[in-house]
């Protein structure tokens, strides 16, 4: 198949590339550079995912390490690759927090929002939306934080995620349908 | 000499009292003189403008229009989402957590890796092999 990604992504996943080959010869701190150039996106998928900054942090932190101690098995996109790994780290998460019937503070809100006044006007449909998430099975809660926090097109989904544009198309309208469900008589 | 006719329309519901004729283009059916409505937005195109496929529904009502306010609602938070940014102390965390060296050479499964053998493991294979030859070939010749 050919493969027809975008100019400056090439760019991108060269200059990925150089820094994975210095880390590799024993330059440790060039990781840095990768952590602040992919850390925001996958901070707001953890986020997302788990309605808990502290958990998000944490997940974090392990996919770091993980992708660090595995470096080497790097084969084309780094962001697609490390993606992959805290989306796994999310799934995990959730799964435990499942079978055990831990429930995390729910007073645990995300922090680094712009302005703090607007932060306290939303607080209620924040964390409306963050319990409505909660309820929504894991495939359709991934499929809308990637469509509606993290931004991202149904393509760039579908090879994150290795699945189909029209399946994604499904689940995201899904997600909408049940959140709507959810909140509508109170925000509509 | 055709004049636009304000009256038109007051006249025509008096010759319609009157009982008297009209005239043909009073005789045009009711659909030719009313003005189209928008199409009806289903929550489909909803669905299409928040995909980034279609632009806002226009002229919606009831249920559909209710739906659009909800999307707004919902767009205005997940917007504040998408603005979200890492903690700035994280990634001082990662890299203090970070083991001392990254694995410089990938974890291959075990059918990949290189096998050292011995020469005396080499010589007890091949008495096995021998062996179980010898056994298979006497069943096989009864």
């Amino acid at each position: 198949m050919k493969s027809t990604v975008p100019a400056d992504q090439v760019d991108q996943v060269d200059a990925d590339q150089e820094i994975i080959a210095r880390v590799l010869s024993g330059d440790r701190d060039a990781f840095s550079i990768l952590i602040h150039r992919y850390s925001d996106p996958l901070f707001r998928h953890a986020l997302g995912m788990t309605g808990s900054p502290d958990v998000a942090e944490d997940i974090l932190q392990m996919s770091f390490i993980k992708a660090y101690s595995h470096l080497a098995e790097v084969r084309g996109r780094f962001d697609a690759w490390v993606f992959r790994i805290v989306a796994n780290g999310c799934k995990d998460w959730l799964k435990n927090i499942r079978r055990t019937h831990l429930s995390y503070d729910e007073d645990d809100q995300p922090t680094g929002y712009a302005n703090p006044e607007e932060e306290l006007d939303l607080t209620e449909l924040r964390s409306d939306l963050d319990r409505a998430l909660q309820t929504l099975p894991v495939s359709l809660r991934e499929a809308f934080v990637m469509k509606h926090v993290e931004g991202r097109s149904y393509e760039e989904m579908a090879e994150l995620l290795s699945t189909t544009v029209g399946a994604l198309k499904m689940r995201v309208h899904r997600a909408r349908e049940a959140l709507q469900a959810l909140l509508e008589e109170k925000y509509a | 000499m055709n004049l636009d006719d304000m009256y038109e329309p007051n006249r025509r519901d008096e010759a319609a009292r009157e009982g008297g004729k009209q005239s043909g283009e009073n005789n045009a059916p009711l659909a030719d003189r009313e003005v189209p409505l928008p199409p009806v937005a289903t929550l489909d195109h909803v669905h299409r403008w928040l995909d980034g496929e279609a632009p806002e529904p226009t002229g919606l009502r009831g249920e559909q229009a209710r739906s659009l306010e909800f999307w707004h609602r919902m767009e205005e938070e997940t917007d504040r989402r998408r603005r979200v940014v890492t903690p700035p102390y994280l990634a001082d965390r990662i890299m203090a957590a970070l083991p001392q060296t990254a694995s410089a050479t990938a974890i291959a499964p075990w059918w990949k890796k290189d096998m050292n053998l011995s020469p005396a493991a080499v010589v007890a294979l091949a008495v096995g092999a021998f062996s179980l030859g010898l056994i298979a070939m006497r069943l096989v010749t009864g």
